[in-house]
Order: structure tokens, then C-alpha cells, then sequence
């Protein structure tokens, strides 16, 4: 541990002793004539070098960066999230602190690699209702510069890659309660954002030049949405950032309201998660299925850049980010996740799912697929790094997270 | 390669203090007041200052740099001239040294009355550990830290950290008072100073709610009281926690690396019986007292409570089997998609409510482990293990069994499965460690005649050699030069002395004893005694049970696994 300190008493002790007992050869003092007498004079040698533990480097900068992931006092602190999925690496920094006891304000942003740019305040009130709820608040402003898509349906090609980009000021408001403290939970919030899509930038052909606004519901436009959305669930894991146990049971419904009235639409998500332990939580089995449907208001179109899509780190994760997108989705998930130790666990997966204009579409033909393999540094209730390796028939991609897959 | 300068730097320095060695070619083998039965304190320590260990960089460190750290060899360096540890600050000699009686056992630690819990003043929520806990004021006015069991495992907690309060109680060690006792909520005042720190860094006052949040993971009974450990505030000025390694550089009395304490070491034999697997600092405390008329720093074992079926959570059962994490097997999990098993996986362990997870029938002593390694227990030798098997071979089933009592069981099968796994773990270690080494034990010379026990023999683990031998030599204390006088046997524990033995006062011998076992090749190795001729008789000053050397290569691996 504090081995600085240590080697510098010892040898003090080495060299008080030799000293003693070469003197002692010399016969220029007395000879201790007791073990006693031995010892007392150590620690009368001792006592005259007396200072206290000497923190070392090692120590000090493992505090530190305990402090960065522990601490919540931690004012600046690093910000990697991007403003959208599919904006590659991003860095930025926040500064968070404390209006109460236990909620937090949080000012943060960050830049990528893809010029996606993002400046946001998160307000987290943890411990509403006696701890039962949890009260988000979030407002910010995101720059999305070369988002994909790849046209509406399954059946589109890789090669169909258009990107557009969007602007957009957002505040939401999102209330979580578990009336029980566990197993049950509802929850309800409200968000208004507005979405001012422009052209794409990067190596594909922007949108707007693949695209007219006749064909694809959206482009172009400037649209205000009031987003109102409530769950209901069951969930029994110990965290839903990281879990070996337990699973997840909910439905959640949106409603987004254009204040246009030409591309308002309604949407639920039906969502299970269970993690099956096998012999000791040696392996889990961990299985997850999402579907998502869409209806429109009346005469009104669901926009493109809203529909239900497929395709990226957290759901096909062999295929590039909103791969596939349309009216409907169906995401399976399977992982055969193996506990190499307390912090790391491997797994193997499998992903399929599809995406369709018509809900009876929805089923178990021809899915889209891949597999792969990943890795996983954990706490006990977070993921804190994932990397997966996937395969389709699209390619192989790499995926960097700081999140589970589900 | 700082671990090999500490201990060579250590081995050079504290060799001389402890006793084992010569000082020079000038200084005698044995001085006049050995073997010592005290280590002597006299310095003043009361200008240590609070010391605080970071829990984090204390596991990343044991985790990850101390496992390349292959263990010195060397002898413990605060045993006496007799092998034994002699009473400290640290230890005092109980079980094994002197006849405990079982009511002494049960009352254990405990000097104070128990608690009184009519009432109860909260002072302090705790923040650190596996177990919620509160410090608070009894209704007589006196300081407590209370520990409630998890509602899985109601009464596992608090019984274990009860019952291995006893248990090292009489092994040596400096204990808390621990009662087991009930927290009443309707009778709970907080202190109008009490306060908790907050995430935004501020201390601000303790809240119902927040005592309602500690006991919301506890265990509630019918009536809506709470089961709780009580463990009685430790007397002196606390000044933090002391460490498995190095000495405390503001102690004039801690001279002993403690990694080099036999004490220390041995808790790898104390902690496999009562599955301790947690020993790190911050479930130790330093704390300042006078004794002597002046201060010195006395160290405890403050927390064994994570321990017996209680060092495993509800969905853990790795505990005690390996370190939280080991490279190796964390390759062949990988390697093999988990199909490379580990014992933990699929063990039988005993699970109850009020046991948790315990098993004697796949324990084994030496493949047991801590949470993460620790320089102390690595440096355990043979002889260490020795030593500690001993003690625990003292304990006899009805010590045990009165011990696991005073854990205030609702089930008494719950309580005899604990004794009974603990019975089976203790037989265990002794036939692993005692007869690992040369197991003679308390030579006396009288009448001309050499006695002696065999430990491993007289606890019932090995059978009795085909016979004894004495190898006699006359020893220069000053020179520590031997002289052959004869060889000697026996089938038994006596085997007469030669007739040429010195007859002047202070004359030194040198009797080295060996078994001759066909089962035991190290029973062969001799133990080295050495008598002193008093006034009153031949006085034991002397016994080296191992060499001091490095450790065989097998030890070596299988520490630093």
C-alpha cells in the first residue's frame, strides 16, 4: 500500500540497528543486556524520525478518479454523449451541481466527429414522493449534420444512403414513479421540440436530392411537436443499466402533436427484457423484444425522420445506424452473456428484427439478422464500457458503448 | 520489486529486534530476559495522527500488483525466541495459551452491560459497507453502532458478526463488545446535531425518512422492531485504520512490518474456519490509549461480521473461493464460454434464511481466498499456519457449539447446522496444516529426560511416528557455535538426555528433534530447541520450527496465484 513511507522507516531501522551494533563491536557503548532493552532502544530510535503516512502518487490518483465516478460533488466533468445516434466519437464537458440535497443541475455539451453539436441543462430530481419517483427535466439544442437514411422499408439497399440534417430546441419533462418502490413503475412526461431539417452533409447524397417533399413526408420542413408519452411496467432487475436477473415488462404510448396538423401521428411501444441466471449466474440468458406501431392522425403523415427504425449499436447491431426504417418495427434480441469475473462479463448474441408499412406485417419472416460477439466492463448496477463486434450480410461493424444493449 | 526491498530491508532491520537471530558475531544468541512474553511498548504514541486507507486504491492495489508479488520466505518477525507472538497491542494470548473457560468464551470480548434499548438517540448513519448501520446513543447515554440484517437473511448478520466477535476474541485479537439487541423504531429520537453527508458534499441533519430508507433493506419482525448487532463504542481517540503492510510511520512502537506479524499472517487460518474473507483496512481501527501510564496505539479488528454464511449476498457465491478477480480464471472462463467450472459453481452449500451460504464438505484450507489478496496473508509459511491451526484445534465442539449459541438463533437447526460446518472446517485445518511441518510441541527437560508433544498426533490427524530423534549439542550463546555431545531415539515423547550434559549454570544446549513417519517427510526436518540450565532447572529459550528461508517454490505459487 503505502509502500513510500515503508522502505524509508526500514531503512532508518537498518541503519539505526547497524549503527547500534556496530558501535556495539566496537565496544564504545554498552551492550543491551536484555531483548527488552533491544527493543526499547528501536523504538527510541524510531521515535526521533516520527511523520505521518505519506500519501503516494498511485494512492492520489486512484482517489481521483474514484472521486470522478463516485463523487457527485464533481462540478466539470467529462461529456462523451452525442447530440444524435450515428454521430461517431464525441468529447465535451459538463458542469453539474447541486440546487437540493440529492437533485441535480446539470450543463453540458459536446462536439463530434461528424460536427454533431449539442448544449443541453438536465435537471434530476431523485427522490420525489419518498423516494418513490424520480422528476427529469431537460432542455438543450442539437446539431445533427449528416443523419442516414436509407429510404422506407426492408427491402432498400445499403447503397440507398441519403443523410439529412436537423436543428433542433427541445424541453421534456419526465416523471417516474414506483408507487411500491419496486416492480411497478409508471411513467409520464411531456416534451416540445422542434425539428428544422436542412441538407445532409458527409459522402452520401443529401436528402433533399434523392428525395422530394411529395415522396417523403417531412422533408424540408420546419416542424413543431408537443410530445406527450406514458408507460407502464413491471420490472424486476436491480438496475436497467446493468443486470443479470429480472426483466422488464411495459408499454409506453406517444402521442406527437404537430401544431401544423400535417405530421402529427401516434405511436406504442410494447417492450419485454428477462435475464435468465444459469447455474450460479455463471451464464445469463438475456432476451429482449421490442415492437414498435405507428398510427397517423387522420390525414397526417408520420415524418420520415420520426418512423420506427432498426439498425445501429443498440438494436441491429450489425447494420449501420436507422438502417431500416417504417411505419412498424420488430426487434428480437438474444444474448448468451458469460461472467468471466465480477467486472467483466463476454457474450455471444444474435439480433433480428424488420421493419413494415402494414402492422400485420409484424411477424417472424424474413428478418434481417446478425451475430457477434462482445465484451463488457461493469459495476455492479452499470455498464461502464461495451464493446460488441457484429455481422450481417451488410458487413462488420464495431460498437463502443457506455450503456447495455438492453 | 518494492515488496523485495521492503523485506530485505525489513529482514535485515527487525531480525535483530525480534529475537529469532543473532544481533552480531558480538551479541549473544538468547538474552537474559528471552523467551518474551510482552513485547514491550514504551514509547509515547500520542502524537500519531487519523490515518485513512482508500478502500479503492487498497483493492486495485491487492487486485492487481500485489498478486505479481511472490512472498518473502521469511520468518514472522514479532514471534519470541520460542515461536511464539508474544502479548501486545496487537494480540494477546487466550485460546491455546491458557485454559479458557466456555463462559469466558461466551462472554468473549464483552466487559460492559449489554445495551440498553428503550431508547435510542441516533448520532450518525453509516455510508460504508454491505449492511445498513447507524451509530446511536443507548438509554443510558452510551455509544453504540447498531448493524441490522438484511430482510433475505433475517438474523444471519447480526448473529455472525456476534458470534466472530467471540471466536477472535479468544484467538487474540482486540475486539469489539457486541450484544445482540433490538432497535425499536417507535422509541428512536435523532439527535438535533446528528447529521448525514448529502451528495452535494454538505452534512446536513439526519431525517425520519433517512432512517426510514436504512430500514426499509433491513429485516422487520411481526411487531415492527428491528433485530440488530450492537457493537459498544471502542475506548481512546480513534486515529484510523492500520494496514496489512509496512508500519505506521507516526507509531514509535510499531517497529514489525505487519505483513510480518505472526498474527497477521495467520488470519489466512483464521478467516478459512469462520470464512472472513474481508480483512482490509477499513474494517480495522487504530485508536490511541493509555496504558502504562502513557499512550500507545492498540490496533482491532474492528468488522469480522462479513463472515461464516454471511461473506456471500443473496446473489453472490463466489465468496471465499476466489478473488474478486484472478486473471487466470478469468482467461479460462473466457477461453471456455464458461464451461471451465469453478468449485463455487456448483458446491452444495447449507442455505437458510439465518445461515446464508456455508459448507465444510468442499472447504478447503489452502485454496481458500479473500476478497482480494492481502501482503499479510500472503506471507503466511508453514509454520505461521502452524501455529494458528493450533488455536484453532483448542476449540473444542462444545466451545463452538456455546459460541454459535450466543448468535441467538430463532431455529436451532439453523444454529447446529453453523456448528456443525464449523466443526468440519475446523477438522479440516488441522489435518491440513499440522501435519505439514515437524508437529513437536512443548519440550521440557527434566530428570535428564527430553518430553514432548506431538500436535498433530494429539489432535487425532496423523498417526504416530515409528519414532523420535534427538540430536544433542552444547551451544555457545555468545558465538552461537554447537558442539556434538550424542544422538538419542525413542518410540515415544521422551527420549533420555545423554549423561555429558553441561552442569554449569547458564550453560546453553541445542536438541534438535525430528519424527521418523514414513506419511510425513517433513517430520523428518528437525525442530531446533535450546535450553538454558537455571537455578531452578533446563528452561526452554529457544525453538525454530521452520528455517528461515525462502518460501518453497509450491508456496510461493500458490500464494501468489
Amino acid at each position: 500500500m503505502r509502500l513510500s513511507g515503508l522502505p524509508g522507516f526500514c531503512l532508518s531501522i537498518a541503519f539505526v540497528v547497524g549503527a547500534a551494533t556496530t558501535a556495539l563491536a566496537q565496544s564504545s557503548e554498552p551492550q543491551p543486556e536484555t531483548r527488552q532493552s533491544t527493543i526499547e532502544n528501536a523504538a527510541g530510535e524510531k521515535a526521533q524520525n516520527l511523520h505521518p503516512y505519506e500519501v503516494t502518487k498511485a494512492e492520489k490518483v486512484i482517489t481521483r478518479i474514484e472521486r470522478r465516478f463516485t463523487d457527485q460533488t464533481i462540478r466539470w466533468h467529462p461529456y462523451l454523449e452525442n447530440a444524435y445516434r450515428g454521430g461517431g466519437f464525441a468529447a465535451g464537458a459538463g458542469y453539474m451541481f447541486h440546487p437540493g440535497d440529492y437533485s441535480t443541475l446539470d450543463v453540458r455539451g459536446s462536439y463530434s466527429i461528424r460536427s454533431y453539436k449539442l448544449a443541453e441543462a438536465e435537471f434530476i430530481s431523485p427522490r420525489l414522493f419518498d423516494r418513490r419517483g424520480e422528476l427529469e427535466v431537460l432542455g438543450g439544442w442539437r446539431d445533427a449534420t449528416q443523419v442516414g437514411f436509407y429510404g422506407v422499408g426492408i427491402n432498400t439497399s445499403k447503397s440507398d444512403r441519403a443523410n439529412f440534417g436537423f436543428e433542433q430546441p427541445f424541453g421534456s419533462a419526465l416523471l417516474t414513479v414506483r408507487p411500491t418502490r419496486r416492480l411497478f413503475m409508471v411513467r409520464g412526461g411531456f416534451e416540445a421540440a422542434r425539428w428544422d431539417l436542412k441538407s445532409g452533409q458527409g459522402t452520401a447524397p443529401s436528402v433533399d436530392e434523392v428525395f422530394t417533399p411529395e415522396s417523403l413526408p417531412g422533408l424540408g420542413t420546419t416542424t413543431t411537436f408537443l410530445h406527450t408519452q406514458a408507460t407502464v411496467g413491471v420490472d424486476s432487475r436491480a438496475s436497467s443499466h446493468y443486470a443479470r436477473r429480472g426483466g422488464f415488462y411495459g408499454v409506453t404510448g406517444h402521442d406527437y402533436t404537430d401544431r401544423d396538423d400535417a405530421l402529427g401521428f401516434r405511436q406504442v411501444d410494447y417492450e419485454v427484457i428477462q435475464h435468465i441466471p444459469i447455474l450460479r449466474e455463471t451464464w445469463v440468458v438475456s432476451l429482449h423484444g421490442l415492437a414498435k406501431t405507428t398510427w397517423q392522425k387522420g390525414d397526417q403523415a408520420t415524418p420520415f425522420y420520426m418512423l420506427p427504425s432498426l439498425g445501429g449499436g443498440s438494436t441491429l447491431r450489425g447494420f449501420s445506424t436507422y438502417r431500416f426504417s417504417d411505419q412498424h418495427s420488430l426487434l428480437l434480441q438474444a444474448e448468451w452473456r458469460i461472467m468471466a469475473n465480477r467486472f467483466f462479463d463476454t457474450a455471444v448474441f444474435y439480433d433480428a428484427g424488420k421493419v413494415a408499412a402494414r402492422r400485420s406485417d409484424l411477424d417472424l419472416n424474413h428478418l434481417k439478422s446478425d451475430y457477434g460477439f462482445g465484451v463488457r466492463f461493469h459495476a455492479p448496477f452499470a455498464t461502464v464500457l461495451r464493446v460488441d463486434v457484429a455481422r450481417s450480410n451488410e458487413g462488420t461493424s464495431l460498437v463502443f458503448a457506455a450503456s447495455p444493449v438492453f | 520489486m518494492r515488496m523485495k526491498i521492503l523485506t530485505l530491508v525489513s529482514v535485515v532491520s527487525i531480525a535483530a529486534i525480534a529475537g529469532v537471530s543473532s544481533v552480531t558475531a558480538t551479541s549473544p544468541h538468547f538474552y537474559s530476559d528471552d523467551p518474551l512474553l510482552r513485547a514491550p511498548e514504551p514509547q509515547d504514541a500520542g502524537g500519531a495522527a487519523p490515518s485513512y486507507l482508500d478502500l479503492m486504491y487498497e483493492l486495485t492495489y491487492n487486485l492487481f500488483a500485489l498478486p505479481r508479488h511472490k512472498p518473502s520466505g521469511v520468518r514472522a518477525q514479532n514471534t519470541n525466541t520460542i515461536d511464539e507472538v508474544p502479548d501486545s497491542s496487537w494480540f494477546t494470548n487466550r485460546i491455546g495459551t491458557r485454559a479458557l473457560t466456555i463462559d469466558e468464551i461466551v462472554r468473549g470480548p464483552n466487559v460492559g452491560p449489554p445495551p440498553d434499548p428503550s431508547r435510542w438517540v441516533i448520532w450518525r448513519g453509516k455510508t460504508s459497507g454491505s449492511h445498513p448501520g447507524i451509530t446511536a446513543k443507548d438509554a443510558n447515554g452510551e455509544t453504540w453502532f447498531l448493524e441490522f440484517d438484511p430482510p433475505y437473511y433475517p438474523t444471519a448478520a447480526t448473529a455472525a458478526a456476534v458470534m466472530g466477535s467471540k471466536i477472535y476474541w479468544a484467538l487474540g485479537y482486540n475486539q469489539v463488545e457486541s450484544f445482540v439487541t433490538t432497535f425499536d423504531p417507535k422509541r428512536m429520537e435523532i439527535h438535533p446535531e446528528a447529521t448525514l453527508p448529502r451528495p452535494n458534499g454538505k452534512r446536513t441533519r439526519i431525517t425520519r425518512a433517512d432512517i426510514e430508507a436504512v430500514l426499509r433493506h433491513t429485516a422487520r419482525r411481526p411487531d415492527g422492531t428491528y433485530r440488530v448487532f450492537a457493537g459498544r463504542m471502542i475506548p481512546g481517540k480513534i486515529i484510523g485504520r492500520f494496514r496489512y503492510e509496512g508500519t505506521r510511520p507516526d507509531d514509535p512502537n510499531d517497529l514489525v512490518p505487519h505483513e510480518h506479524r505472526r498474527e497477521l499472517r495467520a488470519l489466512h487460518v483464521f478467516g478459512a474456519w469462520t470464512n472472513v474473507t474481508d480483512y482490509k483496512a477499513e474494517n480495522t481501527l487504530d485508536t490511541i490509549v493509555t496504558e502504562n501510564g502513557h499512550p500507545i496505539v492498540k490496533h482491532y479488528l474492528q468488522d469480522v461480521g462479513s463472515s461464516f454464511g454471511m461473506c456471500n449476498d443473496i446473489h453472490t457465491w463466489d465468496v471465499g473461493w476466489e478473488y474478486f478477480y484472478q486473471g487466470g480464471l478469468t482467461a479460462k472462463r473466457v477461453a471456455s464460454f464458461g464451461f471451465a467450472l469453478s468449485p463455487w459453481q456448483t458446491v452444495k452449500y447449507t442455505e437458510g434464511p439465518e445461515i446464508g451460504k456455508f459448507e465444510g464438505d468442499r472447504f478447503d484450507p489452502r485454496t481458500w481466498r479473500t476478497h482480494a489478496p492481502n501482503a499479510a496473508l500472503m506471507e503466511m509459511r508453514d509454520d505461521d499456519a502452524f501455529w494458528a491451526a493450533r488455536r484453532v484445534a483448542a476449540f473444542s465442539d462444545d466451545m463452538i457449539r456455546a459460541i454459535v449459541h450466543t448468535g441467538e438463533f430463532t431455529n436451532p437447526a439453523s444454529e447446529k447446522a453453523i456448528a456443525d460446518i464449523l466443526i468440519k472446517r475446523r477438522d479440516k485445518i488441522l489435518r491440513t496444516y499440522l501435519p505439514a511441518v515437524n508437529p513437536i510441541v512443548t519440550p521440557r527437560l527434566e530428570n535428564n529426560r527430553l518430553s514432548f508433544d506431538n500436535a498433530a498426533v494429539a489432535t487425532d490427524v496423523a498417526k504416530a511416528p515409528e519414532g523420535y530423534r534427538a540430536s544433542w549439542f552444547q551451544f555457545d550463546n555468545a558465538t552461537s557455535e554447537r558442539r556434538p555431545l550424542s544422538e538419542t531415539t525413542s518410540a515415544t515423547t521422551t527420549i533420555d538426555a545423554p549423561r555429558d550434559l553441561p552442569t554449569a549454570a547458564g550453560s546453553f544446549i541445542l536438541v534438535e528433534i525430528s519424527a521418523d513417519s514414513k506419511e510425513h517427510e517433513a517430520w523428518r526436518r528437525p525442530i531446533s530447541t535450546y535450553f538454558r540450565l537455571d537455578l531452578d532447572g533446563w528452561k526452554l529459550v529457544g525453538l525454530e520450527r521452520m528455517p528461515d528461508r525462502p518460501a518453497a517454490p509450491d508456496v510461493r505459487r500458490r500464494a501468489a496465484r
